[in-house]
């Protein structure tokens, strides 16, 4: 079922104010409207952890939702957050996954390749130059100056691509 | 074995307790305590400028200090307003009054190069920094005060926020330290006084988001 924006935020109120019956009822509506969402964005498998977290954080976070104020785009706000997050989590250990596996360490994991593939999923709507301007500045931690001598792209050119890159993914993000 | 989401929803509907809204009234209202703190402390400790005691301000000081005081308001405004996230809104307030500010770290190097250029001193005072160091320090208890308040929200753009705690803090700190501070030179006050607050600013964009992560 789905709730209207105004039924919503009154449940928001009532959960507020510790109605108990109210906040099951919101929270089911969060469930479906995250199950959506996160369909498009994730790989299945991981689509319930995720509405599950997301769902911890709305109870821990009640509080930052104004009475008056539409819930949906609160409840954007806060699966864009754990989204992003998750997603840097996730590729951090896919990486740190991908390296023991070089090393013969482990076994690489479903869960850090199905992230990797949403991640990747993210990045294939990237330029070439924007792609590898973030990989390796902003997930294996390279040096600007670093990253500019193994791209061949100047160190202005892997800032600009950093930043662009970056704008694009959370619009891509936030695409609901 | 894995919990369902339905079990989920089940214990979290168990946990309720009544929470009061984040209210950002409240959340100013903290700021400018720590605020007033801060000018009660630097003016008890340092002693307030002269010419605020005989009631005649200098018309720099006052364009400088209301504009520091400004910046502090509007990005402290803009960073309570953060905690409490929400998809679409645009926070287009602070960076106007950011923008006020930042004339007077303009004018102050327009004059510096001004002064090299046709063979003067350069005006620089080699005694502003311990104004941009106190200032900072002031600024701390804002920082901290904000930061506290914020925690209890959500901000979904924790580097924006972290920012804006940063320039909040700093402003409101030489905003404290002006009423002390006996120059009135633009040199001055542009410099170490505008300068404190991109620090801070710069400062908060790289230590603060770690603080605000929830």
């Amino acid at each position: 079922m789905i709730h209207d924006e105004a039924s919503l935020a009154r449940l928001a109120l009532m959960a507020q104010n510790g109605d108990r019956s109210a906040y099951a009822v919101l929270l089911a509506a969060c469930r479906d409207w995250l199950f959506r969402y996160y369909r498009r964005k994730v790989h299945p498998d991981q689509i319930e952890d995720l509405v599950q977290d997301t769902l911890l954080s709305v109870h821990r976070k009640l509080a930052s939702h104004e009475p008056g104020r539409p819930f949906y785009p609160w409840l954007a706000a806060i699966a864009r957050y754990r989204f992003v997050d998750h997603l840097r989590l996730a590729y951090r250990h896919s990486a740190q996954t991908s390296l023991d596996e070089d090393m013969g360490a482990t076994e690489p994991g479903d869960a850090a390749i199905a992230a990797k593939m949403s991640l990747d999923r993210l990045f294939d709507s990237l330029p070439m130059g924007q792609k590898m301007a973030i990989e390796m500045v902003k997930i294996r931690g390279l040096s600007i100056r670093e990253a500019a001598r193994r791209s061949g792209q100047s160190e202005s050119l892997v800032k600009v691509n950093i930043h662009r890159g970056l704008r694009r993914l959370s619009d891509l993000i936030e695409e609901a | 074995m894995r919990q369902t989401t339905d079990d989920v929803i089940g214990q979290l509907v168990a946990e309720l307790e009544p929470v009061a809204p984040l209210n950002q009234r409240s959340g100013m209202g903290w700021m400018l305590l720590s605020l007033c703190a801060s000018v009660l402390g630097v003016v008890l400790f340092v002693g307030p400028r002269s010419d605020l005691l005989s009631a005649r301000p200098d018309p720099v000081f006052l364009i400088a200090t209301g504009l520091f005081f400004v910046l502090a308001l509007a990005s402290a405004w803009s960073a309570v307003d953060m905690a409490r996230p929400s998809v679409g809104i645009r926070r287009s307030g602070w960076p106007w009054a950011g923008m006020m500010a930042a004339v007077l770290p303009g004018a102050a190097l327009s004059l510096i190069a001004l002064n090299l250029a046709n063979g003067r001193v350069s005006g620089v005072d080699g005694h502003g920094w311990a104004c941009t160091l106190i200032g900072m320090g002031i600024g701390l208890l804002t920082a901290a005060t904000l930061l506290f308040w914020m925690r209890r929200g959500a901000p979904s753009a924790p580097h924006s926020a972290a920012l804006l705690v940063g320039v909040a803090s700093g402003a409101a700190g030489i905003f404290a330290i002006s009423l002390c501070c006996p120059e009135n030179n633009l040199i001055h006050i542009g410099l170490w006084h505008g300068g404190a607050v991109i620090l801070t600013g710069i400062a908060g964009r790289l230590i603060f988001p770690r603080l605000l992560a929830w």
